[in-house]
C-alpha cells in the first residue's frame, strides 16, 4: 500500500510575502491536481490553499518517494525559483502526514486555535479533488475520518469556545445577556468601520434591526446602505438609544456622548430593560458611570480585547486535550492503513482455500449422488475430502518451505508457526512424510 | 413517646442513601463540569436524575409507612427539597445551569439530610385537614420561591462578573442562562408561587386561629415579611418596571425570610 504524504507550507514555516507566492486560485487547482497525478508518481492527491497554508496531500505510488517532485511540482507551477520557495517547505511522510493532516483539520494547526474556517476549506478541497478524480481510497479514508476527528474534538474540548476576533466577542457578550438575539435591534453610533463589522455580525447572528446614527447624515446614510441599515437623524439619539437593545458606539468626539445625566433619563424611560453598550471609541464615547445603571452593560475595546485573549488561552489550554484525541486517532488510522496492505493477500488466501474445498466437495457430492453409500463408507468419504483438502492447502507451503535456504528456512518456519499458533517440538528426527494430493478414491477403491 | 410521634420517626429508606449519594456525586460532577471538562455535563444530569428518582422514592415510601409530606414541617423540608431538584432538572432541559447545580445540588442535599436525620419530634394531635393544606400549599409556595431565588442568586453572580469584567471568572466561562432570561423566568416563577403562598398563609392564618394560637409568633411575621416582600417584587415590576439586579435582590430577601420560618420552625419541633 503506497504512502500518504504531505507537501506544503503554512503560516508557521513562511510569512504573507511567501505564501502568497505559491497561493493557488480556485480555478487553478483542478489543473493543478490533474498534473500531479499524471506527471508524478503521485495515485491521489488534494490541494489545499488558504491565506493561511498551501499544501498538498497525496498518495505515493508504490515503491516511489514523490515529496522532492512535488515540491519541484509547486514551485514550477506557480513560476517562482525553488530555492525561494525551499526553506519554508515541508514535507511528511506516513504516521507524521496522518497526524498533520488530523491536526489541520482539528484546527491545531491553525493561526487562532480552534477556528472554525479550516474545516471548511478541507472540505472544499476534498470536494475539488472528488469532482478532479484525485481521491482515492486511501485519501478519502483519510479525509473522512479527519473530519470526524475534527468533530470529535470540538465536541469533547473547549477549542473552539469563545470568540476569537472582537466582532464575535461582541456577539458572545450580547449572548451572555440576551441569550438569543432574534428580535434585538442595534444601534449603531457614528460610521467607524469596526463598529459597522460587529454591528453586521450581530445582525448575521439574528438581531432584527440595525439603525445607523452619525453627525454627518450623509456619512450616517452611507454606512446605512452598505450593511443595510436605516439612518436616523443624530437629534434623535435619545429615542433612539430608548428604543436600542444594543449599542455600538464609534465616533471620532473628543467627550463622551453617552453620558451618566443621559443614561438617567434612558434606562427609567426603558424600565430598566438590558441593555449592551459596546464603545469602541478612543477616546471613549461612554461615561464609566454609565454602567452602574440596573440593566446597562458597558464593554469598551479593551474590554473586548480582554474577553478575546481569555477566549484564546483558554482554546490553547485545550488544545492539549485535543492533541491527545489525535494522537490516538492518527495511531488507529495508521493501524488500519496497515492493514489495508495485507487485505489483498487475505482475501487471495481465502479465495484459494474456498476454491479448493469447493472442489473436492463437489467430487465427494457427486459420488454421493451416484451411488448409495452405507454409513460407514460416508464417514470415510468425509474424512478423505477432508484430508485431501488439507493435503491440497498445505502442498504449496511445506514444498516451498522444504526449498528454503537455510538463511529463509527459519525465518519462514516462524511465521507459520505464528501464523498458525504452532508449537513446533525440537529434536524430532522423525522424517514428516507428506501424503500425495492425489484425487480423493471412490470408497469402492478403498474397500478393495 | 405517643404513637404518632413513632409514626413520624420512621427510618430513612434505602433510597434516601442511594439519593444522598447521588446529590454529592451530583454536586461534584457539576463541579467538574463547571472546572472544563464539557464531557461530564450528561453524567452530571444523570445523576441528578437519580438523586431526584431516588428522592421521589424515598418519599413514597414514607407515604406507604402514612408518613407524609404534610405531616410536619420536618416532612415539608424534604419534599422541597425534591420540588427545587425537579425544577431544576426542568429549568436543565432547556438551559445550561451548571453553576446553578452546584449551590442547588448542595441546598437539596442539605435539606434531605435535615428532614430525615434531625429528631422527628412527635406528630401533632390537632393536625386537621385545614392544616395539612395549609403546609402542602406553603411547602409548594416555598419551593416555587426557592428555585426563583435559586435563579436570581445565578443572575447576581453573572451580573456581577459581567460587571466587573471578570471574563476568566467561571460564571462567565460557563455561558449558562443569558441574564436577560434569568431574570424573566425568575419573575414568571415568583407569579406562579404567590397565588399558592396567598393561600397558604389565608389557611395558615385561620387554622392558627381556630387553634386559638397567638398570631404575634416570630414565624408568623416572618411568613407575613415573605408575603410582602414578593408583593412588593410584583407591584414594583408591573408598575414601574423593576427587573434586574434589584428585583432578584428583593426576591432573595423574601426567600430568606421564608427560609427562616421554615428554620423556626424545625428548631422549634426539634427542642420540643
Amino acid at each position: 500500500m503506497s504512502d500518504l504524504f504531505v507537501v506544503g507550507m503554512s503560516w508557521r514555516t513562511a510569512k504573507v510575502d511567501v505564501r502568497e507566492k505559491l497561493a493557488f486560485r480556485e480555478e487553478e487547482i483542478t489543473p493543478a491536481l490533474r498534473a500531479l497525478t499524471t506527471e508524478l508518481p503521485v495515485a491521489e492527491a488534494l490541494l489545499i490553499s488558504t491565506c493561511n497554508r498551501v499544501e498538498v496531500y497525496g498518495v505515493a505510488k508504490p515503491g516511489s518517494d514523490p515529496a522532492g517532485d512535488v515540491r519541484q511540482f509547486l514551485a514550477h507551477q506557480r513560476a517562482v525559483k525553488l530555492s525561494d520557495v525551499a526553506g519554508a517547505l515541508y514535507d511528511h511522510r506516513g504516521s507524521d502526514a496522518i497526524r498533520h493532516v488530523f491536526r489541520v483539520a482539528s484546527s491545531l494547526d491553525s493561526l487562532v486555535v480552534g477556528e472554525a474556517q479550516i474545516l471548511g476549506q478541507l472540505k472544499a478541497a476534498y470536494g475539488v479533488a472528488g469532482t478532479a478524480g484525485t481521491s482515492g481510497p486511501v485519501l478519502s479514508r483519510a479525509l473522512e475520518r479527519a473530519f470526524g476527528v475534527a468533530k470529535r474534538v470540538r465536541t469533547e474540548t473547549t477549542i473552539a469556545r469563545g470568540a476569537a476576533n472582537v466582532s464575535s466577542v461582541a456577539v458572545e457578550l450580547a449572548a451572555h445577556v440576551f441569550g438569543n438575539l432574534a428580535g434585538k435591534s442595534v444601534l449603531v453610533v457614528g460610521a467607524g468601520k469596526m463598529s459597522s463589522l460587529a454591528a453586521r455580525h450581530l445582525y448575521a447572528n439574528g438581531a432584527q434591526r440595525i439603525v445607523v446614527t452619525n453627525r454627518s447624515p450623509e456619512k450616517a446614510e452611507a454606512l446605512a446602505a452598505e450593511i443595510d441599515a436605516d439612518a436616523r437623524p443624530w437629534a434623535e439619539l435619545e429615542k433612539l438609544l430608548t428604543e436600542a437593545d444594543i449599542v455600538i458606539s464609534s465616533t471620532g468626539a473628543r467627550e463622551p456622548i453617552l453620558t451618566k445625566a443621559l443614561f438617567k433619563k434612558i434606562t427609567k424611560a426603558r424600565r430598566w430593560k438590558p441593555m449592551m453598550v459596546i464603545d469602541i471609541a478612543v477616546p471613549r464615547d461612554a461615561e464609566p458611570a454609565i454602567g452602574e445603571f440596573d440593566g446597562v452593560f458597558l464593554f469598551d475595546i479593551d474590554d473586548l480585547d480582554k474577553v478575546k485573549k481569555a477566549n484564546i488561552a483558554e482554546r490553547e489550554k485545550a488544545a492539549d486535550h485535543a492533541s491527545k484525541i489525535v494522537e490516538h486517532e492518527a495511531g488507529q488510522f495508521e493501524h488500519w492503513l496497515r492493514t489495508q496492505a495485507v487485505v489483498p493477500t487475505i482475501r487471495a488466501l481465502r479465495d484459494k482455500f474456498a476454491q479448493v474445498a469447493e472442489v473436492e466437495v463437489g467430487k465427494a457430492l457427486e459420488q454421493l449422488s451416484r451411488k448409495e453409500l452405507t454409513r460407514d463408507q460416508q464417514r470415510e468419504l468425509v474424512q478423505r475430502v477432508v484430508q485431501l483438502v488439507v493435503n491440497k492447502l498445505l502442498h504449496q507451503p511445506t514444498t516451498v518451505l522444504r526449498g528454503s535456504s537455510p538463511d529463509e528456512g527459519p525465518l519462514r518456519a516462524a511465521i507459520l508457526a505464528e501464523l498458525f499458533g504452532l508449537e513446533p517440538q525440537e529434536g524430532g528426527d522423525e522424517e514428516v512424510v507428506e501424503p500425495p494430493a492425489t484425487e480423493a478414491s471412490s470408497p469402492q477403491k478403498a474397500q478393495a | 413517646m405517643t404513637e404518632a410521634g413513632r409514626l413520624l420517626s420512621v427510618a430513612p429508606s434505602p433510597a434516601f442513601w442511594v439519593a444522598v449519594v447521588a446529590y454529592a456525586a451530583a454536586a461534584a460532577a457539576l463541579l467538574g463540569v463547571l472546572a472544563g471538562n464539557a464531557k461530564l455535563r450528561p453524567f452530571a444530569l444523570a445523576l441528578v436524575g437519580v438523586a431526584f428518582a431516588a428522592h421521589g422514592t424515598d418519599i413514597g415510601w414514607r407515604g406507604t409507612m402514612h408518613v407524609h409530606p404534610a405531616e410536619s414541617v420536618r416532612e415539608a423540608i424534604g419534599f422541597l427539597a425534591f420540588i427545587i431538584t425537579g425544577g431544576y432538572l426542568l429549568a436543565s432541559a432547556r438551559y445550561r445551569l451548571t453553576l446553578g447545580g452546584v449551590v442547588v445540588m448542595p441546598v437539596s442535599l442539605v435539606l434531605l439530610v435535615l428532614a430525615r436525620l434531625t429528631p422527628a419530634g412527635t406528630k401533632p394531635e390537632d393536625l386537621s385537614t385545614l392544616g395539612r393544606i395549609h403546609i402542602s400549599l406553603a411547602t409548594l409556595g416555598v419551593g416555587v420561591f426557592a428555585l426563583a431565588s435559586a435563579l436570581s442568586a445565578i443572575y447576581l453572580v453573572e451580573d456581577r462578573a459581567l460587571r466587573r469584567k471578570k471574563f476568566d471568572a467561571l460564571a462567565f466561562k460557563d455561558r449558562g442562562a443569558p441574564l436577560e432570561s434569568l431574570d424573566k423566568l425568575s419573575h414568571r416563577l415568583v407569579w406562579v408561587g404567590f397565588p399558592i403562598f396567598t393561600v397558604a398563609l389565608v389557611l395558615g392564618a385561620v387554622w392558627t386561629s381556630r387553634l386559638g394560637e397567638n398570631l404575634a409568633r416570630i414565624e408568623y411575621v416572618l411568613a407575613a415579611v415573605t408575603w410582602c416582600a414578593f408583593a412588593a417584587l410584583l407591584i414594583a415590576r408591573q408598575i414601574y418596571g423593576w427587573r434586574g439586579k434589584r428585583a432578584a435582590k428583593l426576591t432573595l430577601e423574601g426567600f430568606a425570610a421564608a427560609l427562616a420560618v421554615l428554620v423556626i420552625y424545625l428548631i422549634r419541633r426539634i427542642v420540643e
